[in-house]
């Protein structure tokens, strides 16, 4: 993540890589990230103005695990983590309002990775019951997203409509906790 | 994996209550701990966790730490007053992964400590230790 404060407009931008998370509930932050395949979910509480955005593909890094149940485990496990921090900043799950993006095509093989992300952060969100209030998804372009996470405004540009990079599934992006699923007993 | 992942073949299946706000979350665990020959019941928080409780003896709770109304500390709390649930085997499924989050659930009287995203053949193993 780096912060780039740009005088012109006095707002600061905030770049989320993939695998990490931001909340915030200061008016002068745009959290802003490039997609292609992965998926950001920007969520937000309309009433206590806090919101966020994670940045994510369906697969637990570095474990090969690619199975339809693994990649379901990996991405509710990103959504979590970033529903976790918005409610310790005040938001309620009931409130929550979702606005996903990216999941460009990609395939490798018989798998379209981008389509996946998209279906899986759709059917999250219904399962979730939270409101999907827009979204810009598929396609074969890079996207540039500029989220103001207390208004709940989102800027979605296709940066790039050449086909987008190949994610690499097994080349770990910043990873969870490395005692991912790991047991302790007290 | 050399030792048996299955509950399959018990003539009465353990019951595991799972305590989780998420249904994508519920949905999950019921999935992996059914094809493991699991009776499932679930909560979607620490209220109606207790709630069940008073009906119920499952043989073990699952439970998240961060729920609204009652979170996962809270219920352990509130589940080890009671004589009945006293020895039921409690483990927390959590992101949260702080030593002193995990002190906390330990002073509570949880079981385990396990971090999502969970894997199943830790999860199984896991279940195994608590449950024989």
């Amino acid at each position: 993540m780096s912060a780039l404060p740009r005088p012109s407009d006095g707002l600061t931008r905030i770049t989320i890589m993939q695998g990490e998370t931001r909340i915030s509930d200061d008016p002068s932050v745009i959290l802003t990230t490039v997609l292609g395949s992965c998926i950001s979910a920007c969520l937000y509480d309309p009433l206590v103005k806090v919101g966020g955005l994670n940045h994510f593909l369906l697969a637990e890094p570095g474990s090969g695990d690619t199975d339809i149940q693994s990649l379901q485990r990996y991405g509710v496990y990103a959504m979590e983590v970033l529903i976790n921090a918005m409610m310790a900043m005040g938001a309620t799950r009931s409130n929550l309002k979702a606005r996903i993006y990216g999941g460009a095509s990609l395939r490798d093989g018989f798998r379209d990775i981008g389509a996946t992300n998209a279906l899986f952060a759709r059917r999250f969100l219904r399962d979730e019951r939270i409101a999907l209030v827009g979204e810009d998804v598929g396609g074969t372009g890079a996207r540039r997203v500029e989220f103001r996470p207390t208004l709940g405004l989102a800027r979605c540009r296709v940066a790039d409509t050449r086909p987008v990079e190949p994610a690499r599934l097994r080349v770990a992006p910043p990873p969870p906790p490395a005692s991912l699923g790991d047991v302790e007993f007290f | 994996m050399t030792f048996p992942l299955s509950n399959e073949g018990n003539p009465v299946p353990s019951t595991i209550m799972t305590v989780d706000d998420s249904p994508s979350m519920r949905m999950l665990l019921k999935a992996a701990l059914t094809d493991l020959g699991y009776k499932v019941l679930e909560a979607e928080d620490g209220v109606e966790a207790l709630e069940r409780l008073g009906g119920v003896e499952p043989d073990l709770l699952i439970t998240d730490i961060n729920m609204p109304r009652l979170d996962g500390f809270g219920l352990i709390e509130k589940v080890r007053e009671q004589d009945r649930h006293r020895n039921l085997p409690i483990l927390v499924l959590t992101t949260e992964s702080s030593d002193e989050k995990k002190q906390r659930a330990r002073s509570a009287g949880a079981t385990g400590w396990i971090v999502k995203p969970f894997h199943p053949d830790k999860l199984a193993a896991a279940i195994r230790r608590v449950l024989h």
